[in-house]
């Protein structure tokens, strides 16, 4: 199928995202904010819960409220992330195949991702996901080829300098939205200083 | 510094990375003044280095309690747990099959001999495990809550409710089992289980009145039983009003966070536009 590309900010955030539970499992929305045809461009991701991710209730609260910001902010839903709680374990589990499918429905080149626990210690080098597109209504693993992320070096970097600096607790899943509703899903302060950081200003490139 | 690790033992958090930075300083350098609290101090410090993967504290802090105490089973199951954090799980078995052997009564060990299975990803064999322990020991509530994480898991809501009605019979007053029970429910769809999920969101409303997933999920509950074309009219009259009062909870709460904090304005508007979609479709 078509090209994937990851960007910097969605990859941060999904890892900041897992290393803030490491214990649980995590899970997400990829969204992009660029136009519709050709090449996917997963721009940002919201994250979603860290506890009892089969539940219908929350999960579909969450889709309904990101869905609405999403049309406010000229996105769209494009794909899914998890991470599960068994490190070793990355395969899809049950309820991420049912809301990737739901996803898929709206977004036909929807993308189901894995966070591989595995690979995410400091001397792996390759990006720790796996992904999945839809064939035949059912989820395939994608060619790596098509799957891009631009400047991984320093997308790399600065996650690691980020979960050093215990940045990754300023992150807000919807999860700790529902428990604290001051608390900002968005996480607009979080988007602006991983922007700080890959910004070519700040000479890192 | 001590008062803080006391509170942590107290409420049962699981904030390692914070015990160990706390602990680690209060052991190397206050130790003499700990007096014979430095024994808790050091098992509290051990099982939270291991959760760190800093083996090297846990080790200190083992070696120091099992100078003190060479016959407790209470550090036998330490050691255990560090074998465990190794990811040395046959031996970590021997080693607990041992101490039952002796006393076959811990809990606490045969506790640690599910907590591998699950690591193990053996789920099926935990949730045997766990209802075997849970038939002699029919009080454990932390047990019982585990197994309903572990039937969620699986997807097997019917039996996860039946665990969170034990909870609920024995914890009246706790509004997270009714909540957990109520998104149970709820995922289990149909009529009656959509009705007696609202019921519980209530339920936990009523208990908590802060509870935001309960008022979301009340909201919701409601919302579909007035959307469904099966209901009567008077059922459909009686949700609607339901809905309609969680919805302006849900409003006033989120007005309220509002109030000089620029931070949600997102989660606002997509909470305000979400309610008023969602009222469409009802009507």
């Amino acid at each position: 199928m078509g090209e994937v590309e990851l960007s910097c900010l969605a990859y941060v955030k999904m890892y900041l995202h897992s290393c803030l539970f490491p214990r649980c499992s995590v899970n997400g929305l990829l969204l992009s904010s660029g136009p519709a045809g050709g090449a996917v461009c997963v721009t940002d991701c919201v994250p979603l819960l860290h506890s009892h991710l089969p539940l219908a209730p929350i999960t579909q609260l969450a889709l309904t409220q990101v869905d609405v910001w999403c049309s406010q902010t000229q996105q769209r839903i494009v794909g899914y992330y998890q991470a599960n709680a068994c490190a070793s374990d990355s395969s899809p589990t049950p309820c991420a195949l049912k809301i990737a499918d739901k996803i898929a429905e709206q977004f036909e080149n929807a993308v189901l991702l894995m966070l591989d626990g595995s690979k995410m210690s400091p001397d792996y080098r390759v990006p720790p996901i796996v992904m999945y597109e839809r064939k035949d209504s059912k989820w395939v693993l994608k060619d790596k080829h098509t799957i891009m992320l631009r400047q991984w070096e320093e997308t790399r970097a600065i996650a690691s300098q980020m979960l050093e600096s215990g940045d990754h607790a300023m992150l807000v899943d919807f999860d700790g939205h529902l428990d604290d509703i001051t608390k900002d899903w968005t996480n607009q302060t979080l988007n602006a200083k991983i922007a700080e950081l890959s910004s070519p200003a700040n000479g890192t490139i | 510094m001590r008062d803080k690790l006391r509170k942590w033992r107290e409420d049962n958090c699981r904030n390692s990375e914070q015990i160990v930075d706390v602990g680690e300083e209060l052991i190397s350098e206050h130790a003499s003044k700990l007096g014979d609290d430095i024994w808790i101090i050091y098992e509290q410090v051990m099982i939270a280095a291991l959760d760190c993967s800093r083996d090297d504290l846990a080790l200190t802090c083992l070696q120091e309690l099992r100078k003190q105490f060479p016959d407790s089973h209470r550090v036998k199951r330490l050691t255990g747990m560090r074998l465990e954090a190794l990811e040395r799980y046959d031996d970590a078995n021997k080693h607990y099959d041992a101490i039952l052997q002796e006393d076959p009564t811990n809990t606490a060990v045969r506790k640690r001999k599910i907590s591998i299975l699950r690591a193990q990803g053996k789920s099926t064999e935990a949730i045997r495990e766990l209802n075997e322990y849970l038939e002699q020991f029919v009080g454990d509530q932390e047990a019982w809550h585990e197994l309903s994480e572990l039937y969620i898991n699986e997807h097997d809501y019917g039996k996860a409710a039946f665990c969170l009605e034990e909870l609920m019979m024995t914890n009246p007053h706790n509004h997270l089992y009714c909540e957990q029970y109520a998104e149970v429910k709820y995922t289990q769809g149909g009529m009656e289980n959509l009705e007696l999920a609202r019921k519980y969101f209530a339920q936990a409303l009523r208990l908590n009145n802060r509870n935001m997933r309960a008022l979301f999920g009340l909201y919701m509950s409601a919302s579909h039983i007035a959307a469904s074309p099966k209901v009567s009219a008077k059922v459909k009259k009686d949700n609607i009003k339901y809905a309609a009062w969680a919805a302006a909870q849900i409003n006033r709460a989120y007005k309220l966070a509002g109030r000089g904090n620029k931070d949600n304005k997102c989660s606002i508007k997509a909470v305000e536009e979400m309610l008023e979609s969602m009222q469409i479709t009802m009507s």
